[in-house]
């Protein structure tokens, strides 16, 4: 089966060929053409710059739900805040690497208000969940290759996460043989 | 000029395959693991080396989940002798992982059978478990049980890593990315069972 990305990739390859057979001439070592983005590439540059705009709204949310949480919950959000810092900042730069802009974070988000430490955490826990449906669904739009991986990644740092705010909950932190971000 | 030749403990190992094993091996002692508790011995380096590329040089779908189903049942196999050994004080941890593995296996059977294809042999005995990683006959108590279960757990992890480059179809790699989830959450509670941060890395590629 040929992924659509790929036969994207594949045409615009081809159109881009076309181009040069009708200019008779390759312009690659002139510095002054400045080379247009794959439509692939451009296509995954929106697909992470989604998942950017989660993991911002993320650093956001665990910034909001620090103020309801003490002792080791904390701590563990304080770690798990870092980590999420750096999601956005390795999607970021595959976002770069495509010649894409990275989203920026909004100015402010709009979170429902947090009462108790074990409201944090299932907000943590609902989060954490929605992450993981979106990678899950944006896994195969992606083009075929390294960033798949990388994505994958991220999805199971978030998984991990979640089973740890599971545990914090009193609740079974694997209850099932497949994580598919569904609420707990 | 001599070719450099590093030798370890139980005879000399390829320079190449050492140092592509070093870096994995420098992060394991990072994270204060080894296998069974002692140095990993040379005779694991190419084994080691052979589960970090197990899906490196495979092309299809097809071949990409018989390596899928066969290091899934060896998983079953290891979480048999870890429940049959007893060295866990939470007697339903192993059993529970066991399940998951089984179930990740079941689906690669069938999603290779609705590709046509047929399930690779049963891996069988020690020597299987061996094969992915080496040292689980040498464990002694719960410390090294644990430590011997994270160094697969990550394995497989590192597995689905390199295999989620490759999986074309998107079932495959939804697939994929659920149970390379699921493996995750298995390190979480065998970590935790030792002792240890539970999500030490912001990127879970089981290489760190």
């Amino acid at each position: 089966m040929t992924p659509t990305l790929s036969r994207r990739r594949l045409l615009a390859t081809a159109g881009a060929s076309a181009m040069l057979l009708a200019g008779c001439a390759d312009d690659t070592k002139n510095a002054n053409v400045k080379t247009a983005p794959d439509e692939s590439d451009t296509a995954d540059a929106d697909l992470l710059n989604s998942m950017l705009d989660l993991e911002l709204e993320m650093v956001a949310a665990y910034k909001t739900a620090a103020g309801g949480l003490r002792d080791g919950a904390l701590r563990i959000l304080k770690g798990f805040l870092e980590q999420e810092q750096a999601h956005a900042d390795a999607l970021a730069a595959a976002i770069k690497n495509l010649k894409g802009i990275p989203n920026q974070a909004k100015s402010s988000y709009d979170f429902r208000p947090l009462g108790s430490q074990r409201d944090v955490m299932r907000f943590a826990v609902e989060r954490e969940n929605n992450q993981i449906a979106a990678y899950i669904d944006v896994l195969p739009k992606l083009s075929p290759g390294e960033v798949r991986s990388t994505v994958s990644a991220i999805l199971t740092t978030e998984s991990e996460q979640l089973a740890v705010w599971l545990g914090e909950l009193g609740l079974a932190q694997a209850p099932s043989a497949f994580v598919l971000g569904r609420p707990a | 000029m001599n070719r450099p030749v590093v030798v370890v403990a139980d005879g000399a190992a390829d320079t190449a395959q050492i140092a592509a094993f070093e870096r994995d091996r420098r992060a394991l002692l990072r994270r204060g693991l080894a296998l069974g508790g002692a140095a990993v011995a040379a005779s694991s380096v190419p084994l080691l080396l052979a589960v970090r590329n197990a899906f490196a040089d495979d092309e299809t779908d097809a071949t990409l989940l018989e390596k899928a189903i066969t290091l899934e049942r060896t998983l079953v196999l290891a979480y048999d002798r870890v429940i049959q050994d007893g060295f866990l004080r939470d007697e339903q941890l192993a059993p529970a992982l066991r399940e998951h593995e089984r179930r990740h296996a079941a689906t690669w059977v069938t999603a290779l059978t609705d590709l046509g294809g047929q399930p690779p042999p049963e891996p069988a005995g020690p020597a299987a478990v061996d094969k992915l990683v080496k040292g689980l006959g040498d464990v002694h108590d719960e410390a090294q049980t644990l430590a011997f279960l994270i160094e697969i757990e990550t394995a497989a992890v590192a597995a689905y890593y390199d295999a989620q480059a490759k999986f074309v179809q998107a079932r495959l790699l939804q697939s994929g990315a659920s149970i390379m989830g699921s493996e995750g959450q298995h390190l979480v509670l065998l970590r935790q069972a030792a002792k240890l941060a539970p999500v030490p890395e912001a990127l879970e590629t089981g290489t760190s």
